[in-house]
């Protein structure tokens, strides 16, 4: 695989990354960047565990290809605190309770916070669908959707 | 009982500390064990540090297991607190010139009445360390004081913040990657493989061969990945099991023959439960270090110390000089039970002389991990004229569970309550398989047997053991005994239940769900059952939807539970609520795709989970244990009855009495044209 220079934007910093253009974004996060906060989880796109927000959009880290995120504003789960200061989201999940091993947590916090700026009053079954390609093996699922709503009043 | 500072330390600034084998992967250990320490010790959970599985601090420790940590581990702790309390009032009554009964103790300080002069836990322990054997029948705070209820501990922010540490974000100075293969058919001979290929790929840095462990060392994951694909292995099937049965008599009562066949009705029934995979989010990954003299392992592991000692044998150490660095792990359910990453990750290291981090990827996770065994049950039950339960058969064939990490031969420090008495290998197959396979029910005259022979796939635990697999068979056929006998499938419940928590767990369940408001049919259902899971006392309902040829759901649960003090409600709470989406999710959807002993099943397209769209709407929970009673484990419980109860909702809603999981759509038609 070439190595190739790719200039990218992850929460709000620049970074030069040098790697072959297939290197799935989720590499890049965690090996070289160092940001851990996304999981791997399939490596398919399947399970939610890895997912950022390219442009405030929700997509897996593990299938999205390093020449593919282009000038899209990258936002990991570590960068979602503005300023010392918790998303409504991350808070709503620590008030509800909404985690047991919080391996799908950081996935599952940026896919909601995702859904609040584009419909901010969902209805139940509108943070079902949003949340549906997040998969969580503990069963969290009927409190995180209470998060949802909390952070949505 | 443990000595107070293998426990619990106070140090001469006054934090606490509270020390366990045990660890928190999703069950909440790190919210609940401060606690049980605040609590005896009147402090702000918040004052106590929780150091969990770090192999060099915390005493050994078996493995986290079988709904033990809060019923054993805490109450080690419990007294652990309780006897540093009394040393800490004994102490001041002394410095302070008072008689200890004028003493009282509230956060952190000993005072002489309310108000009245005192001494804080610095003062009282400078110098002196609390230390000593804690007596079996050190004094308990009583009643139990409860701190105030919290949804979370005050870990719990690094998760929704990321900066959480899991194993696989362990980083180490020059840190290489490993990955090893793994052959399709579980057991498989390795018979050749392609070095020099692979030596010569990209970043390969070593290429380790060893009898059937064939693995590569590399620079980076992904030149680790090409390279081992260059090995191009050659596999020999494995040997032709022998087939080996283990038998296994629970109860042998005289005269069941006759009593089957003597009643007045005699009901059969053959139950099936497939395998089933634990299939954590994260797949196992173990990071090593093994050096000459000594070694560090990070790994997704319920048995610290079994690990410890299994990677102490791998690097020719002793097991003082391996150190287990625990760190965040995925959920497990019983998978981390074997450490297979971290195993293979030291095997590695051991060869490089340099750290190795190995990661499994989802393929390697479903094709290579323990399953739950299958469970092939055949029921008989005889009712007399008045319809009661006079003759009962359980004849069941299963698989070997197993805790998978290499257990501490030699005694244990404490030993469980599962555990005691005299350890032979038909106790050990009952405790895991046969688990629950007694039901809690006064049956007359009963047989119950378990024959376990081997399996083609991978076993293992998972949540609960043979419990979930059995309770579902006795369960889904005490329903069909109920409707043979005209009666309420709880009213038929309790008149053969004996155990006042259980009939107490089944009245409150029944009037918390509103069940004799409720009727079924025409496509909505209400299904009942129960257990007595260890000491925990467990009673569901549920309300299902079936439509005409479309996809059940769960529509609302109602459980009660008495696990005796709920020591952190919030969190007992989140622990049943995951246990029934869990078990919902095996009930509803899950069976392991195999043939020949492989695995066929790579993604999460061909092992398909319950997601957000299939959770229930609703799941009340209520505790219907006192506070005088101990606490004993939810974890495992909470997911026993849950399959039952939705094949008796089932039932209720079209007819169709399905007697196999999972139950879809495919099983509900079969069930119907069956049924005659």
């Amino acid at each position: 695989m070439t190595r190739v220079r790719y200039a990218i934007e992850v929460n709000g910093q620049p970074y030069d990354v040098e790697a072959g253009g297939a290197t799935p974004l989720l590499s890049v996060l965690r090996e070289s960047l160092g940001l851990t906060g996304a999981r791997f989880g399939c490596g398919h796109g399947k399970c939610g565990a890895c997912v950022v927000l390219a442009d405030g959009a929700p997509v897996p880290a593990c299938t999205t290809k390093l020449e593919d995120v282009g000038a899209r504003s990258i936002v990991t789960i570590e960068g979602l605190a503005r300023g010392g200061e918790l998303h409504p989201v991350q808070r709503a999940f620590l008030e509800e309770g909404a985690l047991q091993c919080g391996y799908c947590t950081s996935g599952m916090i940026l896919a909601a916070s995702a859904l609040l700026e584009r419909t901010p009053s969902p209805s139940e079954c509108q943070i079902r669908e949003a949340l549906a390609p997040h998969l969580c093996r503990c069963g969290v699922y009927v409190r995180a959707i209470r998060a949802v709503q909390r952070a949505s009043r | 009982m443990s000595r107070v500072e293998e426990r619990l330390r106070i140090g001469p600034d006054g934090t606490i500390t509270a020390l366990s084998g045990k660890m928190d992967y999703g069950q909440g250990l790190r919210a609940a064990y401060p606690r049980i320490v605040a609590e005896e010790l009147g402090v702000s959970p918040s004052r106590v540090h929780v150091v969990l599985g770090d192999t060099d601090v915390v005493p050994w420790d078996m493995g986290t297991f079988g709904s033990m940590s809060i019923e054993v581990d805490g109450h080690e702790l419990r007294c652990a607190a309780a006897f540093a309390r009394a040393v800490l009032v004994a102490r001041a009554s002394e410095q302070l010139g008072a008689p200890t009964a004028e003493l009282v103790i509230a956060e952190g300080v000993v005072r002489r009445g309310a108000a009245g002069p005192g001494l804080s836990f610095e003062e009282l322990v400078a110098g002196a360390p609390i230390t000593g054997e804690v007596p079996e029948d050190v004094q308990l705070a009583t009643p139990t004081p409860s701190c105030p209820d919290a949804p979370l501990g005050a870990d719990a922010i690094d998760f929704v913040t990321g900066r959480a540490q899991f194993v696989a974000d362990v980083r180490l100075p020059g840190m290489l990657r490993g990955c090893v293969l793994h052959p399709s058919v579980h057991g498989a001979k390795l018979r050749a493989v392609d070095r020099d290929a692979a030596r010569a790929a990209p970043g390969v840095v070593a290429v380790v061969v060893e009898g059937d462990f064939a693995g590569v060392v590399a620079d980076r994951h992904d030149h680790a990945l090409a390279a081992l694909r260059a090995l191009s292995p050659r596999w020999e099937p494995p040997p032709v099991s022998e087939g080996k049965t283990e038998d296994v008599t629970m109860r042998s009562d005289a005269g069941i023959d006759a009593a089957l066949a003597g009643a007045a009705r005699h009901l059969k029934a053959v139950y099936f439960v497939p395998h089933i995979a634990n299939a954590p989010l994260g797949p196992s990954v173990g990071v090593a270090d093994v050096r000459a003299d000594e070694a560090f392992v990070y790994g997704t592991a319920q048995s610290p110390f079994g690990l410890r000692d299994a990677v102490a044998q791998i690097a020719s150490l002793p097991p003082d000089r391996v150190h287990f660095r625990p760190r965040a792990m995925s959920g497990g359910y019983g998978r981390h039970g074997a450490s297979d990453a971290a195993i293979e990750a030291a095997r590695l290291s051991k060869a490089v002389g340099r750290p190795v981090l190995v990661q499994w990827s989802r393929e390697d996770e479903l094709h290579g991990a323990p399953n739950r065994p299958q469970l092939d049950a055949a029921l008989e039950g005889a009712l007399d004229a008045t319809g009661r339960i006079v003759g009962w058969r359980f004849d069941a064939r299963t698989n070997p569970y197993g805790y998978g990490a290499p257990a501490r031969s030699g005694t244990m420090q404490r030993r469980p309550a599962p555990l005691r008495g005299n350890w032979d290998p038909t106790q050990l197959a009952a405790m895991m398989a046969g688990r629950n396979a007694l039901p809690p029910y006064d049956l007359g005259v009963a047989d119950v047997r378990l024959h376990i022979v081997p399996a083609g796939v991978r076993t293992g635990a998972l949540r609960s053991l043979g419990a979930a697999p059995n309770v579902f068979a006795i369960e889904s056929f005490m329903d069909e005994l109920a409707h043979a006998a005209g009666a309420d499938p709880i009213d038929f419940r309790l008149r053969h239940a004996t155990d006042p928590r259980l009939r107490r767990a089944l009245e409150a369940v029944r009037d918390r769900s509103g069940w004799h408001g409720r009727r079924s049919g025409e496509g909505r259902g209400f299904g009942v059952a129960c257990v007595i899971y260890g000491v925990t006392r467990v009673a569901q309902v549920v309300e299902v939807s079936v439509p005409p040829g479309g996809p059940i759901r769960l529509e609302r649960v109602w459980c009660a539970i008495d696990a005796g003090h709920i020591v952190h409600p919030n969190g007992a709470r989140n622990q049943v609520e995951g246990a029934v989406q869990m078990a919902a999710s095996w009930t509803l959807l899950e069976e392991l795709p195999h043939r020949d002993g492989e695995v066929l099943a790579a993604t999460w397209d061909d092992y398909p989970i319950a997601t957000f769209l299939d959770a229930p709407r609703a799941i009340d929970v209520a505790f219907t244990g006192d506070d005088t009673t101990p606490s004993s484990g939810l974890g495992e419980p909470p997911v026993v009855p849950i399959a039952p109860a939705i094949a008796n909702a089932v039932f209720g809603a079209c007819g169709a009495r399905v007697r196999r999981l999972p139950i879809g759509p495919e099983a509900v038609l079969e069930a119907l044209q069956l049924r005659t």
